[in-house]
């Protein structure tokens, strides 16, 4: 399963760049409605966000729907470091924390039985 | 809350729903054979969904904060879980749902660290928006 969540998590990091020229897009002036969503950017975000759902296509081959959407919170941390890269969004002592606390919950829900037997 | 962020928030959590649906279609074709007929019905209702979305998420971040939207899609675990528990008839143990909490806990943490960080120019720019 590991294969497959791996292929999911790409898919994750592939839709997390395309948010992030989606949040540049959105910050521009545009003259139209049209121009809003036929212009590079947007459509070049919108292409590579589509071959991320084909990651999370061949993903779900062996990863439970139960577990997908929880893997996919990955983004918040690809986000995060993105929007500090090319956006200059800062990274507080919250939103570390938070991101963190994602890794924790990811972790939780993916490896929980496998740590409490380690414990053990 | 004004009226119109109410009816937003609401529009932004049926968006979130109707997404959620593209994750059980990812995995009805990932059931079948790479580009068999089956495949294909379910990966293009998947392009459909996310079209939908596409043009659904760009007109909620005209009237939302990415932060609230972002906050908010983080139910699509709990979807998830639901989905997954109904449809395909997998296990919801107490981790998944424990680790579906921990990490709409961590994605609340993100988005109010984000708003201390950069709360008062969002709030300008929302008093800017108001205005225009």
């Amino acid at each position: 399963m590991l294969k497959y969540a791996l292929i999911m998590l790409t898919g994750t990091f592939i839709a997390s760049v395309s948010q992030i020229v989606l949040k540049k897009a959105a910050e521009k002036e545009y003259p139209s409605k049209i121009a809003e969503y036929l212009n590079p950017m947007v459509m070049g975000a919108y292409i590579v966000f589509f071959g991320a759902s084909l990651c999370s296509v061949l993903g779900y081959k062996k990863v439970p729907l139960s577990l997908g959407p929880i893997l996919e919170a990955t983004g918040y941390i690809w986000v995060a470091i993105l929007g500090r890269i090319f956006l200059g969004e800062k990274i507080g002592a919250k939103k570390a924390t938070g991101l963190l606390v994602i890794i924790l919950g990811i972790v939780i829900a993916s490896f929980g039985p496998n740590i409490v037997d380690a414990i053990r | 809350m004004k009226k119109d962020t109410l009816k937003w928030f609401i529009i932004l959590h049926v968006i979130i729903l109707i997404f959620s649906v593209n994750s059980i279609c990812s995995k009805k074709a990932a059931m079948y054979d790479f580009l068999s007929p089956k495949w294909i019905m379910f990966y293009a209702i998947v392009i459909f969904v996310l079209g939908f979305y596409a043009i659904a998420w760009q007109q909620v971040l005209k009237h939302l904060p990415l932060i609230t939207t972002y906050a908010n899609k983080a139910v699509t675990t709990i979807w998830g879980l639901i989905w997954g528990y109904l449809i395909f008839h997998e296990e919801v143990t107490v981790y998944k749902v424990v680790g579906a909490l921990v990490v709409i806990l961590g994605v609340y943490l993100v988005v109010s660290g984000d708003e201390e960080v950069n709360g008062k120019s969002s709030k300008n720019n929302q008093e800017v928006n108001e205005n225009a």
